[in-house]
């Protein structure tokens, strides 16, 4: 994919399907080590061994209409061009983990891309609830820089009114692209 | 124009599905980045790239490609081939650069889908 949003909305519709009431997204810039590491936890139904050695077989899938499922054996194609890699773990009944890895530097490594666009509008439109982190951390700074949102506590905050409502998705949509923007301006002053 | 002949007019070493030599081809996309493949490239299309991997079967099966011409002296391992011949997918192979390969499709009469 040309960015990485569009590889986590795979990643996210996938645990949407899988039952999931709750999605843990994490993105870590770790510009000392030089790795970016994408994981996605969710609470869904999980799955077996048998089904777990098959999730990176483009022909396997859930669906019905084709034999084809390709999101995570591309993630996993870009991870690996990248000097990185793609782990999924999972117990039946306990969810499952997708963790991406990269190499920050990598001149191949997709950018993040409309990470903003991705996050309202899964947010909003998916009965689920999502605790998102994303941290960058820098050699020179003493503490990474973070930023981060549940909306279970947005939801408990707003007491009652739904997400998507109008007022509320433009909130959601400035008070993400400011927390995105920020954290955008950390990693591009280590870049001068 | 069929895959067969657009194999002979290359010098192209058919791998897999000999069978689909047959298709008419519909015309050409070249692309190695395999979420595009699945955005533009068009049923019936000979595929150039230089990825080699399993995932490139996946693609052409999904949109009914006539084939995948693998570039650049690229090779398919053996599983790939199999799961290829599994899928009916024509797997196609030269030394040739993707810039040529296309070059010579386009003097053939086989164009892109723009």
């Amino acid at each position: 994919m040309r960015e990485q949003s569009l590889h986590i909305l795979d990643v996210l519709v996938n645990s949407l399907e899988a039952g999931a009431t709750c999605i843990e997204l994490t993105i870590e810039e770790d510009l000392t080590t030089d790795r970016l590491t994408i994981t996605v936890r969710d609470n869904g139904r999980g799955m077996d061994e048998a089904q777990l050695s098959r999730i990176l077989d483009p022909f396997y899938t859930t669906r019905k209409v084709r034999h084809v499922g390709l999101g995570l054996p591309l993630f996993k194609a870009a991870a690996v061009r990248c000097n990185g890699n793609l782990t999924v773990t999972s117990q039946p009944g306990q969810g499952a983990t997708v963790q991406a890895i990269f190499q920050h530097s990598h001149i191949d490594r997709a950018p993040l891309g409309n990470l903003t666009g991705t996050l309202v509008r899964f947010v909003v439109s998916a009965k689920c609830d999502m605790h998102y982190v994303h941290r960058v951390s820098k050699p020179e700074d003493e503490e990474a820089k973070v930023f981060e949102f549940s909306t279970a506590d947005i939801k408990a905050e707003l007491g009652g009114a739904p997400l998507t409502h109008t007022a509320v998705q433009q909130w959601l949509h400035k008070f993400i692209a400011e927390g995105e923007r920020e954290l955008t301006e950390v990693r591009a002053a280590s870049e001068r | 124009m069929k895959l067969q002949e657009i194999a002979r007019q290359l010098a192209l070493e058919a791998h897999t599905a000999k069978g689909k030599l047959d298709t008419e081809v519909t015309g050409g996309y070249a692309c190695d980045l395999l979420s595009q493949v699945m955005a533009r490239a068009q049923a019936g299309n000979v595929w150039v790239t230089v990825q080699s991997h399993v995932n490139i079967v996946a693609v052409a099966s999904l949109l009914n490609l006539a084939g995948i011409i693998v570039a650049g002296g690229g090779q398919s391992d053996a599983a790939t081939l199999e799961k290829a011949e599994q899928e009916s997918v024509a797997i196609l192979t030269t030394p040739l650069t993707t810039y040529t390969v296309v070059g010579k499709l386009f003097e053939l009469g086989v164009h892109g889908v723009d």
